[in-house]
């Protein structure tokens, strides 16, 4: 089984199944079809913060404001320039790219901290601007009026679309996680002595991947702004990125599809509270409990060891030197 | 072909950690480092790597020197190293372990392992191969699939090797490899090295049992608060009354 589950296709391809195996019963309801399509989107973001928080260590708190870079970027020339929207799909994914490579390439070499501060400075900088920028972003109104994308008509359309790039950028993730470049930043974040010992040039390789995860954010940027027609300064916030970390640690940041589940979850949960200024009290007890019982988030956890641990069991065998830390780690997994 | 330090000067501070040390390693030779605790051992070898900044001194590799280069671009020249206390994820599988040292060999970039192209594919294919065939070498193979943390000190010791041999490197440092290794371990390890050696790799061993450095060792440098104290044949450098003194103890041999 978990042979099966630990190959490199295999996380796509559950993604796909269960997408076109609910699609029947989503496409039938046009309440159910608008939250699968916005679920996917999130499903994006976490990706994205799983990527830089996950594996990179960088927790990042721009997610959303990468995903504005490429909604903006994408709306600003459909709609003023009358473009394509694939031209703005090229500058959804290369402008947050472009922005978070010089920005962790300079900071990272403190420490992940300094650059987690940064990125929220970032996101505040932002919605300043996206505020204050007059016509071109359209202010405190936001830009209405984005066009809806030719090849996928309808919001059965974007389902499939959405989805659909949702399980490409899975698909990517697990490529580059079963390659040296993975190995490398999983060794980094753990370690980025051990990293440079293995000939990593660790700011730059982070400084790479929380690139590529910027430019992930950018896209489900450019798919929200495309299936809302709409994108203002309260759409994608410093708000919703707290959110989308919450959705992917809670999931299993280190992990391809926990991402995807917390944001399932999450979003799914917010249509039964009872009004929308309790959500941060639910979230918040939400992330409580997931530290308290399984930091590594749901499918990150090895839920058989948790429960077998309360009970007194044969322990593995640890070296003897590194029992204070072993035991320490023991105790978190 | 030679690593050549030359006059290598280390300070922490106040703290000479080094002074003025040259060593030279040469290809397919075997070199001895020993020498007490704190005597400047490893220093030395975060020298080389360049995980230290001399403030005095030079080291060239094949007679290009690399002072100025960062720890990669030293490692990506052929250098590998393992450390003295081991570092490594407990959470990594041996395999794992093995294959993060292919790093430096690895030539496809991020594009191509995004989408994975054949070249990729194919890559990534060699580096497993290899890493299996490394991991029978050194007898590992049985252990493939065990957990970093459930594996004892000496055969630990024996994956950093490895990972270390996995970049097919010209110059292999080795930090007390031998440290907490079972007698067959030992053994094991002495006929890796020699058969690194054979191969033309050059060897720098840092080692506090004195009965491997006599077995391996053609040359010995002695380290003492971070001064070259003497060097020479393991043999002749045995008899030297200074050594005895300070190494082996008033009851050596």
């Amino acid at each position: 089984m978990r042979a099966i589950l630990n190959h490199r296709f295999s996380s796509a391809l559950i993604v796909l199944v269960i997408a076109i195996a609910i699609a029947p019963i989503v496409m039938n309801s046009p309440l159910l079809l608008d939250n699968a399509i916005i679920i996917a989107i999130f499903s994006l973001l976490a990706l994205s913060a799983g990527m830089s928080y996950g594996q990179a260590g960088i927790l990042s708190m721009a997610p959303a404001a990468f995903g504005a870079i490429g909604a903006f970027s994408t709306s600003i020339v459909t709609i003023r320039y009358g473009l394509s929207p694939l031209v703005g799909l090229v500058l959804a994914l290369v402008l947050p790219m472009m922005l978070a490579y010089p920005m962790a390439r300079v900071i990272s070499r403190l420490s992940p901290m300094p650059l987690s501060i940064a990125t929220l400075l970032l996101s505040m900088l932002l919605e300043l601007a996206i505020r204050e920028g007059g016509k071109f972003t359209g202010g405190y109104n936001g830009l209405s009026g984005v066009p809806p994308l030719a090849f996928a008509p309808g919001a059965e359309g974007m389902y499939v679309l959405a989805w659909g790039l949702v399980v490409v950028v899975v698909l990517i993730y697990a490529n580059v996680t079963d390659s040296a470049i993975g190995r490398a930043v999983k060794t980094a974040r753990h370690d980025p002595l051990r990293a440079t010992a293995d000939g990593v040039n660790v700011p730059a390789l982070l400084a790479s991947y929380f690139a590529m995860s910027a430019s992930v954010a950018g896209l489900a940027g450019w798919l929200y702004a495309h299936y809302m027609s709409y994108i203002g300064p309260d759409s994608l916030t410093l708000h919703v990125s707290v959110n989308v970390v919450l959705m992917a640690v809670i999931g299993g940041a280190g992990t391809l599809l926990g991402p995807i589940l917390g944001a399932a979850f999450l979003a799914s949960i917010t249509q039964f509270l009872p009004a929308r200024g309790t959500q941060g009290m639910f979230f918040g007890a939400a992330l409580i409990l997931v530290l308290l019982i399984a930091p590594n988030g749901a499918l990150g956890t090895d839920w058989r060891k948790l429960f077998s641990k309360s009970r007194i069991g044969p322990r593995p065998p640890v070296p003897v030197t590194k029992v204070a830390k072993v035991e320490k780690q023991g105790g978190r997994a | 072909m030679t690593i050549k330090a030359s006059g290598v000067t280390v300070q922490f501070g106040g703290v000479t950690a080094l002074k003025d040390v040259s060593v030279t390693l040469e290809r397919g030779r075997i070199l001895g480092v020993i020498g007490p605790n704190g005597s400047g051992k490893s220093t030395l070898f975060n020298a080389i790597t360049g995980m230290v900044t001399p403030t005095a001194g030079s080291i060239a590799v094949d007679d290009v020197v690399i002072d100025e280069l960062p720890p990669f671009q030293r490692i990506a020249r052929g250098l590998a190293r393992t450390f003295q206390t081991p570092r490594f994820d407990p959470h990594v599988t041996v395999h794992e372990a093995v294959m993060c040292g292919f790093y430096p060999v690895h030539r496809t970039g991020f594009l191509s392992t995004m989408l994975r192209f054949p070249a990729s594919s194919l890559e990534e294919r060699s580096f497993r191969e290899r890493c299996d065939e490394i991991l029978s070498e050194m007898r590992l193979a049985e252990f493939r699939n065990l957990r970093m943390s459930e594996l004892p000190m000496g055969r630990v010791r024996l994956v950093e090797v490895a990972r270390a041999l996995a970049n097919d490197p010209k110059y292999i440092l080795l930090d007390e490899p031998a440290a907490g290794l079972g007698r067959d371990e030992q053994e094991m390890l002495s006929a890796e090295v020699q058969r690194l050696a054979r191969k033309g790799v050059g060897v720098l061993l840092v080692e506090h049992n004195f009965k491997l450095v006599r077995e391996l060792v053609e040359h010995v440098v002695v380290l003492k608060e971070g001064k070259q104290l003497i060097e020479g044949t393991p043999e002749a450098v045995a008899r030297d009354q200074a050594f005895i003194d300070i190494y082996l103890g008033s009851t050596g041999r």
